[in-house]
């Protein structure tokens, strides 16, 4: 068992400004009942501010400082994220506030590549996240959380050098599940370091110090039971950021969502699973809010292809107020393809794109409205024997609205049928009365008399000619027999 | 003159070729073998074209000088052969409906065609790209207008180059004026009734050609 703790010291004011880019006034995060600083960015901690501090001694530092409130809300949302993204790394993940998560990684060392190897990817997502962190590895979930506050960085692989890193540590500093107290009467006696507590004799140190002592220290050193509730992550993505400043530019938009989608991908990590449609909500001033759907034609697990979607998607909305907030939420994680290769060889160019992804980028930018697919149809009337449809990445049947396959082995129309046909029969200009031919056209081949439809209201009496024209193009051409007579034009021999 | 420059005449020719004897000796031509090519179904236009086909991965322009003289015949084989695979056949701002059973009766499977409708101009160059650019598309016909910027060109042209996509744009008579990246430039009219004549205005590896080819006869 190693239990890797993920602390984020400063996750009051991250869930805030993780959202943005550098630049900008420096931020803190206050407490607003008590009024005091909570946490302050690193422009504003250059200039002396500290947590603790006092809103007003704090401004008086810096001048041009912007607080905002402290959101415990979002703060706790935040963390269940953090947790739920983790379970990338392992299937045991146990949330530890206000502010660490706690990852069982010793079965995952081996997938992972070593304690080395897994350090850094751990590093390297919580950076993409926009976390500053804290990480520590311990055999116990207390003695990891201790170690990622006092002596961040330390891998403690097993009991053995356990003991010894539980030795050094130092007494000044607040150990999570000891109260203040304890600590205060330890170091008044003159104390340290913890070697020196955990060698003084038990019972006097619970009479004097507290019960609460001696039982973390049974803990950390493993001498006690010490279950974590295993965190289960949601059945559906929903993440909320908060941007500092209202913002209409696409960049910055797509700077914060890009933190929404590495969240979401770890999520589908654990899960194992891909999604198949997102929901982006912009949040404006007052309340409204612009919801864009991104349905996806296959399931989709890549963040940085939804961030190009998503991108397009917005590249294709009006704004109408600058953005306050944005909310990703995704549909439940469906199984995931899993990706196989090519057996004959992948192509000049690299790895393959699925025709899926293809549709999804052209309909996010386009609208799927401006995308169809054409499939013959089993109908005599020329304009009824196609039908428009839903343009489908896979497979080779295609599948109309209803889920039925069109049947297959039609047999061919008689006459010759043109390459273009135009989406209404155009009337040819007359001369001498409607009944004669138009001027020039040469009719080479016909008639196809098609003379049905009589049973749903649209019939069809034409007879259907091929004709060539002076210029040489080759026209499809009928003269209606119903009605007004007429030579009218509807399909080209491209 | 340099010396350095030795046994090259001051234009740079390699002194061993004669000029205007034929097709261009050098790299140009070798490049162009050595690009790959799809064959059109017409033995004598293969014959005109480098590599022995539709070159892949780089642009072919059509410039018909009206719709319905075969423009579209003149692909029919090659898109047949490529629409047997899983990837789109996609038609960027077709001027009409690509009717279904004609399609299919000439061998291309409906099922591989994706129409695409942009509503700007500026859409309808980015589908092209996009299209001309995916490893999904085996083959991208796009329907341009005759006065387009070069470097919307230069972009289709990037964008297909290094993929093994059959790239083809339609334009207006008018715009063989106008100079084009593409690798193939061709400009269809009718010839009477029976025949289309091709007048290969551009072609890598060789100096423009004309020929004529039949066109299929109406059943009647």
């Amino acid at each position: 068992m190693l239990w890797l703790c993920l602390r984020l010291p400063r996750l009051p004011l991250e869930v805030r400004s993780r959202a943005m880019r550098r630049g900008g006034p420096p931020l803190a995060v206050a407490d607003p009942e008590r009024r005091r600083v909570v946490a302050a960015d690193g422009r504003a901690r250059a200039r002396g501010v500290r947590p603790g501090m006092g809103l007003a001694a704090a401004r008086t530092l810096c001048a041009g400082l912007r607080v905002l409130p402290r959101d415990p809300g979002a703060e706790a949302e935040a963390l269940a994220r953090l947790a739920a993204w983790a379970g990338r790394f392992s299937d045991r993940v146990g949330l530890a506030p206000p502010c660490s998560v706690l990852v069982e990684v010793g079965g995952s060392l081996r997938l992972f590549g070593g304690a080395e190897r897994l350090r850094l990817k751990v590093a390297a997502g919580l950076e993409s996240l926009g976390y500053t962190f804290r990480l520590a590895a311990a055999p116990t979930p207390l003695a990891a959380r201790w170690l990622a506050q006092a002596r961040p960085g330390s891998w403690v692989p097993d009991t053995a050098a356990l003991e010894t890193a539980l030795d050094a540590l130092p007494l000044d500093l607040p150990l999570e599940t000891v109260p203040a107290q304890a600590l205060e009467r330890l170091r008044a006696w003159g104390l340290r370091r913890l070697g020196e507590v955990m060698r003084l004799p038990r019972a006097g140190l619970a009479r004097r110090a507290g019960p609460e002592l001696p039982a973390a220290l049974d803990r950390a050193r493993g001498l006690a039971p010490d279950p974590v509730a295993p965190f289960a992550p949601p059945a559906a993505y929903r993440g909320r950021l908060e941007l500092p400043a209202p913002c209409a530019d696409a960049g910055a938009l797509a700077f914060a969502l890009r933190r929404l989608l590495a969240e979401l991908e770890g999520w589908l990590a654990g899960r194992d699973g891909a999604v198949t449609r997102l929901t982006l909500t912009l949040g404006h001033a007052g309340g409204a809010a612009t919801p864009l759907a991104l349905p996806l034609a296959a399931p989709c697990a890549d963040a940085a292809r939804l961030l190009e979607l998503l991108r397009l998607r917005l590249e294709r909305t009006r704004l109408p107020a600058p953005v306050l907030s944005l909310t990703l939420e995704s549909g439940p994680a469906e199984p995931a393809a899993p990706r196989t290769g090519e057996l004959l060889g992948a192509g000049a160019e690299g790895p393959r794109e699925a025709p899926a992804a293809l549709l999804d980028r052209l309909a996010a930018r386009l609208g799927r409205g401006a995308l169809a697919g054409i499939a013959p149809a089993d109908d005599h009337r020329p304009e009824r024997a196609w039908r428009r449809v839903a343009p489908a990445p896979t497979g080779d049947r295609r599948r109309d609205g209803r889920g039925r396959a069109p049947p297959s082995g039609e047999p061919p129309p008689p006459g010759q049928r043109p390459l273009w046909l135009l989406p209404r029969p155009r009337p040819l200009p007359a001369r001498r009365g409607m009944a004669c031919l138009p001027e020039g056209l040469r009719l080479v081949a016909g008639p196809e008399r098609i003379d049905t439809g009589w049973w749903d209201g649209r019939p069809v009496a034409r007879d259907y000619y091929v004709a060539e024209t002076p210029e040489g193009a080759r026209w499809w051409v009928f003269r209606e027999r119903r009605g007004a007579r007429g030579w009218y034009l509807h399909g080209l021999f491209a | 003159m340099s010396a350095s420059r030795q046994g090259a005449l001051p234009l740079g020719v390699p002194a061993s070729d004669p000029p205007f004897s034929g097709t261009p000796a050098g790299t140009a031509a070798a490049r162009a073998a050595a690009a790959p090519a799809l064959s059109t179904g017409h033995s004598a236009l293969d014959a005109c074209l480098p590599g022995g086909g539709w070159p892949l991965g780089a642009l072919v322009e059509l410039m018909p000088a009206r719709a319905g003289i075969g423009e579209l015949s003149l692909l029919l084989p090659a898109l047949a052969r490529l629409a047997r695979g899983r990837r789109w056949l996609v038609w960027v701002a077709p001027p009409w409906i690509p009717y279904a059973p004609a399609l299919a009766t000439a061998g291309v499977d409906p099922a591989r065609v994706l129409l695409v409708h942009p509503r700007t101009p500026g859409e309808r160059l980015w589908a092209a790209v996009q299209a001309a650019r995916s490893p999904a598309a085996a083959a991208v016909l796009a329907w341009l207008p005759a006065a387009l910027p070069p470097v919307a060109l230069r972009r289709l042209q990037l964008a297909a180059a290094g993929g093994d996509r059959l790239a083809v744009l339609f334009r207006p008579p008018a715009a063989a004026d106008r100079p084009s990246p593409a690798a193939v430039r061709i400009r269809l009219a009718p010839e009477g009734a029976e025949r289309l004549r091709l007048e290969v205005l551009k072609r890598r590896g060789g100096w423009p050609t004309r020929l004529t080819l039949p066109r299929p006869a109406p059943c009647a």
